[in-house]
């Protein structure tokens, strides 16, 4: 608190805003607000025609189904991530240090991958374990069927919740266990602590994870189409493969977007308060509770959670992958297309992403700088217009930069450039959030000195601003790295001829049916997104 | 700060090694296709020449998925070494979306479509140039369109594929119509609204029928649970694994699938006194207005209608051949024998929107 009050007399005294900041910062908005304005535009022009149809027949199913799958989803994430966060940090359960590692894990699996693998072993009558239970017992054996509502609802959930899990394992963490010492010592029972003082305490913050997750299902793609469960995304990427016509998709884009801009702001809201679960000085670690007799069943359900979200998935494409290698027709016919190889792909998911992730976090510096150097109504507004990407779907950045770049920049359209900068719209918040996290933490005393001993606001900024905040800044580009590494819809729709991502290929070959081709490429995209994973893990100290 | 450094660096070594990995793996295919090139300059050396001369990239937007297409860019690529084949397959209409899109700005050189109806829609848009593969003869008038625009490649036919272990032999449907029977409820699966062939059929039928019949048969359809895939393969796997007692197909998807060990079944459907006939797609080809590679578009124009491309079609995917004197896969009905349903290209394609409302309506998935 006490900090927070001298830096706004510092920005009071300094209230001067650099010009060149200010237009550097207002352009990236600009670059942000664009596609998304032309969505809205697109959506509103129109013809009344569309949006009658529109509305007389798709747009209420449309609705409840995406709605239905946003609350099944979160509520899902909600429980299993606090519930994990709540047996490994607070209890004493058997083998919690690599569980903590391996319950976050998932981030590194797209959903559509986990979808893949979930639904070959599960498929009715026709998966592994349908027909293994019919060889067994000599008649079909009912199982759960991984397609539909439910389906897309459990395979969502086993690859959403680390959200919530690591948000609220920190949380956890930091909490001041006085909190929960005095609710014992007015005479809570321990379970009445948790639900009455502990996550109370921790909803902003599980708030906050919620939303994103929301977010997420919102523009989720590949695992609702794999699924057969329609929502909004996967009905606007059937119209763009459909009639003649952009009209449909644009008024489901936009409508789409205006409900996820609803669920962004009322996450930014939560952001601002989250701010209260912070370490203080005389801050120490709670007791561990015992669990008892409920060791094993816990052990039990946590095991089941990392099984079927981590250890089967990874497991089973390993198996596929050998599978794949071992047969030499396989290996020949089918690791290429065109006259393209594995190597392209591996090179094109390499360099797209990681090109995303330094033009997201360049393009995030003078946003969060003015920001937060600079705060007021107007540095607040462009931050938040730069964290707009959430909201924006892949398939609906993909239709807006497919119109927009053939229209006005005809030399862009058809080169991944225009996958890049895909990539950078919808992953851009991430690195803004990390930027101006990390600016947050940097005295602007530093700065101030180096201005006095007379240099330009340029050299601060590379002398004394930017070797400071670079560790922040590198998990800001490796979380864009990660997601875009993961990106599908937008992929698929704005890929160029003979660009093909690892993510694409994998795609492609399940879509096909052939998931021993698919599977050395999904195996190399989970383990390049780990890679940067554990790397973020590690820095934000959720594991030691 | 220590470990986040180190990390970094090891990312940083990760990533080059993997793009090393992926050098490597490029160079070994070029080796390979060196190789083949050898192999084949020793025996037609003079033509091998020429073809050499050809190079450049050749960007072909498929309709046909990629495994159907491949092994004929495959041979393709053995003939005309130098040329660098980009590929991008999806559904008929996405392409076809793409090629408007880019009307003025084209980025594919040849596009390949597996019903006549989006190709033919695509004429009136301007989209292609006008080529006629040597050999282009002895191929039927009917399957060349209007100026040369586009030339026709193969045909399929649309069946119905079951389960024998589930599904006697005189149990099966003989109609497409009888897929509404309550009998079949939840056990019929298809491809949904995005595949050509299915929407070729559709716009077929109304032309055949008219928009209420087919609207009902469609209604039919979702009440009568029927589950839609994205794709044929997708069905044709499922009804091989029992998961569906019936599937409507198109009819190479039946062979495959027989290929696979499976034990399925194919009929062909509506062949009684006054039904409405089997109805057949035949997959197009064209070059692009535009394109940037014709010198590489025409030869592959004229590979694919040459006899080896219509030997590729024809035995590794079954398909009608539409080259004379190209034999048929063994095991594959000759198309002869069947009361084939008449549809007229033409009209059907100026049609193309009213199937798309349809869909729509319908809300088929």
């Amino acid at each position: 608190m006490e900090l927070t009050r001298t830096n706004l007399t510092y920005q009071k005294i300094r209230s001067r805003i650099s010009p060149r900041l200010a237009l550097a910062a207002g352009l990236v908005a600009l670059f942000v607000a664009v596609p998304l304005a032309y969505i809205f535009i697109r959506a509103v022009s129109a013809e009344p025609e569309a949006w009658q149809r529109l509305f007389q027949e798709r747009i209420w199913k449309l609705f409840g189904n995406t709605l239905a799958l946003v609350i099944a989803v979160t509520g899902g994430a909600l429980l299993t991530g606090v519930t994990m966060a709540f047996l490994t940090e607070r209890t004493d359960l058997p083998g919690k240090k690599i569980f903590r590692w391996m319950l976050a894990m998932p981030l590194a699996i797209p959903a559509y991958i986990g979808g893949i693998v979930h639904l070959s072993l599960l498929r009715p009558r026709g998966g592994v374990i349908p027909q293994l239970l019919e060889n067994l017992f000599g008649q079909p054996v009912p199982t759960p069927s991984p397609l539909g509502f439910w389906g897309a609802a459990f395979i969502l959930t086993l690859f959403m919740y680390p959200y919530v899990y690591l948000l609220s394992g920190a949380a956890f963490r930091t909490l001041h266990a006085s909190l929960e010492e005095a609710s014992r010592i007015f005479g809570r029972t321990p379970i009445q602590t948790i639900f009455q003082v502990t996550l109370p305490a921790l909803r902003p913050g599980l708030m906050a994870g919620a939303l994103l997750v929301a977010l997420d299902i919102l523009a989720e793609y590949g695992t609702v189409a794999l699924l057969r469960y329609e929502t909004f995304s996967s009905a606007i990427f059937v119209q763009l493969s459909g009639r003649y016509d952009r009209s449909a998709a644009s008024v489901l884009s936009g409508i789409l977007v205006a409900l996820a801009i609803g669920i962004l702001w009322s996450e930014l809201q939560f952001q601002g308060r989250a701010r209260f679960t912070q370490m203080e000085s005389n801050w120490r670690p709670a007791p561990l509770m015992p669990l008892g007799k409920w060791r094993i069943p816990a052990f039990l359900v946590v095991l089941g959670v990392v099984s079927a979200s981590l250890l089967l998935p990874v497991g089973v494409l390993l198996v596929w992958s050998i599978q794949a290698f071992l047969d030499p027709e396989t290996m020949s016919m089918l690791f290429h297309t065109g006259s393209q190889g594995f190597g392209t792909y591996i090179w094109n998911s390499l360099w797209s992403s990681s090109a995303a992730a330094v033009i997201a976090v360049l393009l995030s510096l003078p946003v969060g700088l003015l920001a937060v150097r600079y705060p007021n109504r107007v540095s607040k507004f462009i931050s938040r217009l730069c964290q707009v990407g959430y909201a924006i779907p892949g398939v609906v950045i993909a239709l807006s930069l497919v119109l927009l770049v053939n229209r006005f920049l005809p030399f862009l359209y058809a080169t991944p450039l225009v996958v890049v900068i895909a990539y950078v719209l919808r992953h851009m918040p991430q690195a803004v959030r990390a930027s101006e996290s990390a600016l947050n933490q940097l005295s602007p005393s530093l700065e101030e000195a180096a201005r006095m001993m007379g240099r330009t606001s340029l050299q601060t900024l590379i002398q004394v601003t930017l070797p400071l905040i670079l560790p922040g800044l590198l998990a800001g580009g490796s979380l864009v790295f990660l997601t875009s590494l993961k990106e599908l819809p937008a992929t698929l729709l704005l890929r160029p001829a003979g660009f093909d991502t690892l993510a694409v290929r994998v795609w492609v070959w399940a879509g096909e049916g052939f998931y021993f081709q698919a599977a050395p490429a999904a195996l190399l995209l989970v383990l390049a997104s780990a890679l940067p994973l554990s790397f973020l893990l590690r820095r934000e100290q959720i594991f030691k | 700060m220590q470990t986040s450094k180190k990390l970094f660096t090891l990312l940083f070594m990760m990533a080059l090694l993997l793009s090393a990995c992926g050098g490597a793996a490029t160079a070994v295919s070029e080796e390979q296709a060196t190789e083949v090139a050898t192999a084949t300059e020793s025996s037609t050396e003079a033509a091998t020449e020429a073809a050499a001369e050809i190079s450049g990239d050749l960007v072909i937007y498929s309709g046909r998925s990629e495994p159907l297409i491949q092994p004929v860019i495959d041979a393709f690529k053995a003939k005309y070494p130098n040329v660098n084949v980009l590929l991008k397959a999806g559904s008929n209409s996405e392409l076809a979306n793409a090629l408007i899109e880019e009307k003025a700005n084209s980025q594919a050189d040849v596009f390949i479509t597996t019903e006549l109806l989006t190709v033919q829609s695509l004429v009136a848009e301007g989209v292609f140039q006008a080529y006629a593969p040597a050999g282009v003869d002895q191929i039927p008038a009917e399957f060349i369109g209007e100026g040369n625009l586009w030339t026709g490649l193969t045909r399929r036919a649309r069946v119905i594929i079951y389960n024998k272990d589930l599904v006697a032999e005189d149990e099966v449907p003989a109609s497409i119509f009888d897929l509404t029977d309550p009998k079949w409820q939840g056990q019929v699966a298809a491809a949904g609204s995005t595949n050509g062939g299915m929407q070729a059929q559709i716009a077929a039928m109304q032309q055949l029928l008219g928009d209420e019949a087919t609207e009902e048969w469609l209604n039919g359809l979702i009440a009568n649970e029927v589950t839609f895939f994205g794709g044929h393969t997708d069905v044709r796997k499922a009804v091989g694994a029992g998961e569906f007692k019936i599937g409507l197909v198109n009819h190479y998807y039946y062979h495959l699938q027989l290929a696979e060990g499976s034990n399925v079944g194919v009929v062909y459907p509506d062949q009684g006194e006054g039904e409405i006939g089997l109805f057949t797609n035949a997959t197009a080809a064209a070059v692009v207005n535009g394109s940037k590679n014709p010198a590489a578009a025409q030869p592959f124009l004229d590979f694919l209608v040459s006899a080896e491309g219509q030997k590729l079609f024809a035995e590794q995917n079954y398909e009608y051949p539409l080259l004379a004197g190209v034999a048929l896969k063994e095991g594959v009905q000759p198309l002869d024998g069947f009361h084939l349903a008449d549809v007229d290209v033409v009209k059907a394609a100026a049609n193309f929107d009213a199937m798309f409302d349809l869909i729509e309506r319908v809300g088929l998935p």
